[in-house]
């Protein structure tokens, strides 16, 4: 049986990601680039750098699915999902026992609930602001005049931390500005910035409520520090795949996979009890 | 063809129609009919809020805020006077405001919906106010003719009887209309007079068996149709809002066919008892959860979308205890928060689309 | 009702809550320095935390022995007094919490469950210690009932729905429509009716009958409680003032929670009798007043140390506000021989409930009538009926008198709205307007 390849293509506000699978799920490459201005040429450019990687032909991708914020922008698309699916099935494939997946992007959050299939039960999005999210974690680093690498290093949980009480961004800003005019170390400044995403972050879970094992996604998910405070906070390890940032893309492949395979073009509804 | 609003009472100004501005949400209408005043609606004039912000704070809800906006523009079609019926904090506040501080030169009435169940108290309460605003109406406006006022409540007997018919076929798909064009329809009771609004539901198209659909279907709860925007978007999604429980629709027809009111006052205080329970009047959580499963058993919905006016105080407090309950039934619900701009960001189309894939099995392509 | 609980309410109340004032005296010995800008401290301070923490104190021992009620703070709660119902403030609860800077904490409780950030923080106070059982006063217990009436708020009613929903217990709301122009005779009858109407719950769920004659004399307890607080309101007229509104805000309580008691009846008697005598004696409540102030709104309890200590350095005193005054204003229509329909008229009067007109020409009065040289309107996210139409209040006020104001964007009970720079900035401005305008 010839090998069947599948892609999925993640277009997201910072970065553009690519995953190739083959029909048995095993993934062939994996690609990031930062999105600049142009999404349609992130793609483009993401899609035949994964090619090249996978030592693969354009005519060998079965199905591509796009998603991301610039998913309509992908023109060698053959579907379009939402990454909330997406994230869904990506966390599903990389730990199967996932019923709960926190994804902090660079400009939203979000927390989904999946089945035992990795398809979303219960989703929930914080996108109207940049606490809680990446976005968040940039402006302070600027503000603190620190690489994003260094407010990603773990820190000791039981340390001191300056509390920000601000829910706004552009008001824990002024906070930190006060805080390191009163000469406030940074490490401690960092570990109440750390504390107050967490929080933000916990605010969604539990709104939404855990099920089953947590897997995090996205970026922030590299950031040791604040996944110790977030375990910290729930009460529970976390799983933290190794390429947070392609778990988007790879859920789409998967998407495209399943779409593909189960021949289903058109959608079957399911009734409410 | 349903008339354009503005256009609408532009002309019917100009003839020489008495026109109230009526804010949201629940009055005596026929009261105002038979003093041959119509009644137009403010609920989201459109428009960017410029001078509204002098007045109000940024934490206010938007329908206040435009409203207000429109009102300070004094437009011409509204030459009768405003009415702030009693809804919330936020309306209640307003209505004083402009009539007490900012002063328009038209009069400003105000109308106190009482926020308790029915029972002796509260019905004699009710027919003792619409007594009241009878006079006061007829101190601008002479004596009211009896006649002209049980007229008047026939014919909301008879709009009422069909929109319930129409509400019903909508849920069994006896009615092939989009998305759209049913919240077209159901919106034009905002500004059209009511026989002209009830020669438009007359004429509107009941299929004897219901057709078949094979998209997803939506209950919608809040207080206003989600926008034009919105609905075409989900039209083009393949999902129909087939039932819904919005204070700007079905909260405002009574829960079952009323007998033609044979006197005026027993008939406008039924009716108002009759209406569905609204977070606006105190409504019991349990009569709304069991209002809204009635609701959805009728028709076979997959899942909920609750379209929330920002700051919209009364529905923010049901809501979370409305989600809680359905999430533990495991419906399909899904939160989008609308400051009445007839535009839609990306972010709420993921949600939207996000939540079709969830109701459907396999995902959109 | 079981005879031990019985027992140990009575042990509590007649030994236990002396022992722990005794206690609590004994741990205050080193007071906290007095900022110079502040005149001597109220002595009657004292008492107030006794009779306060005796009554969330004894609140612990009184289930089994009395039914409980949660009632908000414009109810006519001395109906359920007349059935000794044992009541607990809510608003009272999260003020305290709000004053303790934990309002946060319990926001979050409320919003982690699915309440909108966008709720008066009262509620979600109030909710998440529902939610949670957390409380800093100790232990509070659950409540029988539900007391509310909108005549301060809509919200009210949203907010107590959701807590009979949750625990399972019956709701009685009082419909106060709201005064558009005057009362009318329609609403005071629906009114006075609904009281009525409330006796056979009452009565079902204290397990108590009702007597008139009790309720007659609780009615005048109340009234003359009210009585004597507009009194002393009203002794802040003197130059320079005895109290500051900031004192106003903690001796507001026992009117609120106590009304209709004895205790909160003597209590202000002994607050008049200091107040009169340092009236007689000029003793200020800040050291140097120079200009006199209104306050417009709530407090901004997590603030009020600071916003005293503020004003009070700058020599500026708080003389009066609409807010303390709320519970002195309609005390005239109450009348013992007709306690249904002068209620109506006392409650439906409240200023929240009614007309923007009437609430500004009795700010006009207060400005003139207290001296006051400028004002400070908390804008407060919380609460709609106090908030919305204060940009117009404040530029009818500005205008006709001439008054220099300032609007503080900030919350009730919530520490997290507030902005410092823009508070700083908008204070100082305020300031240096005030002393200008002196010295022009």
């Amino acid at each position: 049986m010839p090998d069947l390849y599948f892609a999925g293509v993640d277009v997201g506000s910072l970065s553009t990601d690519v995953s190739i699978i083959d029909q048995s799920g095993k993934v062939m490459s994996e690609i990031v680039i930062p999105t600049g201005v142009n999404g349609s040429e992130a793609a483009e450019n993401a899609f035949d750098s994964a090619l090249k990687l996978a030592n693969l032909e354009r005519e060998s991708i079965t199905a591509i699915t796009a998603t991301g914020y610039g998913r309509a922008s992908v023109t060698f698309a053959t579907g379009k999902t939402t990454e909330i699916s997406c994230h869904g099935v990506g966390a599903h494939q990389l730990f199967p026992k996932t019923g709960t997946v926190i994804d902090i992007g660079g400009q939203d959050s979000k927390v989904i609930q999946i089945d035992s299939q990795g398809r979303m039960l219960d989703f929930t999005m914080n996108d109207k602001c940049a606490a809680g999210t990446g976005r968040f974690l940039e402006v302070m680093a600027n503000r603190l005049e620190l690489d994003l690498s260094e407010l990603s290093s773990p820190l000791n949980i039981e340390g001191e931390s300056a509390p920000i009480s601000s829910t706004c961004t552009v008001f824990a800003e002024s906070e930190v500005i006060s805080l390191l005019a009163k000469h406030t170390p940074r490490e401690h400044i960092v570990h109440g910035l750390q504390r107050s995403i967490v929080n933000r972050i916990w605010s969604m879970v539990a709104s939404i409520g855990i099920k089953g094992d947590v897997t995090l996604t996205g970026g922030v998910a590299l950031n040791r520090g604040l996944v110790a405070l977030l375990e910290e906070k729930m009460g529970l390890t976390l799983n933290i795949p190794e390429n947070p940032q392609t778990v988007g893309s790879l859920g789409a492949a998967h998407i495209a996979s399943r779409a593909y395979i189960n021949q289903t073009g058109t959608s079957r509804v399911k009734g409410v009890k | 063809m349903i008339p354009a609003r503005s256009e609408y009472l532009k002309e019917l100004a100009q003839s020489g129609q008495k026109i109230m501005g009526v804010l949201p949400a629940l009055y005596p209408r026929e009261l105002l009919w038979a003093f041959d005043i119509h009644t137009a609606e403010i609920w989201d004039p459109p428009g960017e809020i410029l001078h509204a912000n002098a007045h109000l704070q940024t934490t206010i809800c938007p329908i206040v805020k435009r409203s207000l906006e429109f009102i300070l523009k004094e437009p011409d079609v509204i030459n009768a006077g405003y009415l702030f019926p009693h809804t919330c904090d936020s309306l209640q506040n307003l209505g004083t405001q402009v009539k007490d501080l900012i002063g328009v030169s038209l009069p400003v009435y105000t109308f106190y919906n009482p926020k308790g169940s029915f029972n002796t108290t509260t019905t004699t309460y009710y027919r003792d106010i619409l007594q009241n605003f009878q006079s006061s109406l007829e101190t601008s406006y002479g004596p009211l003719d009896s006649e002209k006022l049980l007229t008047a409540c026939v014919l909301s007997h008879k709009i009422d009887s069909h929109l319930i018919t129409i509400q019903h076929a909508r849920m069994t798909d006896q009615l092939p209309l989009s998305n759209s064009e049913f919240f077209k329809l159901m919106r034009a009771q905002e500004y059209l007079l009511p026989k002209d609004y009830l020669s438009l539901l007359e004429q509107v198209d009941i299929l004897d068996q219901p057709a078949k659909t094979t998209g997803a279907r939506l209950l919608v709860s809040g207080i206003l149709p989600p926008t034009p925007e919105i609905l075409e978007f989900l039209d083009e999604l393949g999902v129909s809002v087939v039932a819904d429980d919005l204070l700007a629709v079905s909260r405002r027809i009574p829960k079952f066919p009323m007998d033609p009111p044979t006197s005026a006052l027993d008939y406008l205080t039924d009716r108002f008892f009759i209406l569905p329970p609204c977070s606006t009047r105190g409504g019991d959580l349990d009569e709304r959860l069991y209002h809204l499963s009635k609701l959805m058993n009728e028709s076979q919905v997959q899942g909920l979308l609750f379209d929330i006016v920002k700051f919209c105080e009364p529905e923010l407090f049901d809501h979370r205890l409305l989600v809680k309950t359905l999430r533990e039934r495991n419906i399909p619900v899904l939160t989008l928060e609308t400051e009445l701009h007839n535009h839609i960001s990306g972010q709420d189309k993921t949600r939207i689309e996000a939540f079709t894939e969830l109701l459907f099995d396999m995902v959109v392509t | 009702m079981s005879i031990r609980a019985e027992i140990k309410y009575k042990i509590m109340k007649d030994y236990g809550a002396p022992a722990l004032m005794a206690l609590q005296e004994f741990k205050r010995r080193k007071p906290r320095p007095i900022p110079e800008a502040f005149g001597p401290p109220l002595e009657s301070n004292k008492r107030l935390k006794e009779i306060l923490s005796r009554h969330y104190f004894l609140s612990r021992y009184v289930p089994g022995v009395k039914k409980v009620a949660w009632v908000t703070s414009g109810a006519p709660v001395e109906l359920l007094r007349a059935f000794d119902f044992y009541t607990i403030y809510p608003e009272n609860h999260s003020a305290l919490i709000g004053a303790k800077k934990q309002g946060a904490d319990y926001c979050g409780i409320a919003e982690g469950s699915g309440f909108s950030q966008d709720l008066c923080s009262y509620a979600r106070i109030d909710l998440g210690h529902m939610l949670s059982g957390k409380t800093p006063a100790g232990k509070l217990p659950k409540p029988d009932l539900l007391f509310c009436s909108n005549n301060i708020c809509q919200t009210v009613l949203y907010w107590y729905k959701a807590i009979a929903h949750e625990l399972d217990i019956p709701l009685i709301h009082f419909d106060a429509p709201f005064v558009t122009t005057e009362q009318t005779e329609a609403d005071i009858t629906y009114m006075a009716q609904q009281l009525q109407d409330m006796i056979p719950i009452l009565e079902r769920v204290s397990q108590r009958v009702f007597y008139l004659d009790v309720f007659e004399d609780i009615l005048k307890c109340s009234m003359e409680t009210s009585q004597t607080w507009g009194a002393i309101l009203d002794a802040m007229k003197a130059q320079p003032a005895p109290m500051t509104i900031f004192d106003a805000f903690g001796h507001l309580a026992p009117i609120v929670s106590l009304r209709g008691f004895p205790v909160a009846q003597d209590y202000y008697h002994i607050l008049m009798e200091e107040v009169e005598t340092r009236v007689t004696q000029g003793i200020g409540a800040i050291s140097d007043e120079r200009y006199r102030l209104i306050w417009d709104n709530i407090a901004i309890w997590y603030k009020v140390r600071f916003l005293a200590t503020f004003f009070a350095e700058r020599k500026m005193n708080f003389v009066t506000a609409t807010y303390t005054n709320a519970w002195a204003e309609t005390t005239g229509y109450l009348d013992v021989k007709d306690p249904w329909t002068s209620m109506a008229k006392t409650y439906g009067q409240i200023i929240l409930n009614n007309n923007l007109k009437h609430r500004l020409e009795l700010m006009k009065k207060m400005i003139k009538t207290y001296a006051v040289d400028g004002m400070v309107m908390h804008s407060t996210r919380s609460c709609k009926p106090y908030s919305v139409g204060q940009f117009d209040l404040r530029k009818a006020l500005t205008a006709d008198l001439d008054l220099p104001a300032v609007i503080l964007d900030a919350d009730i009970a919530d520490e997290r709205v507030w902005s410092e720079q823009q508070i700083h900035t908008r204070l100082e401005a305020f300031c240096e307007t005030l002393e200008g305008s002196r010295n022009a």
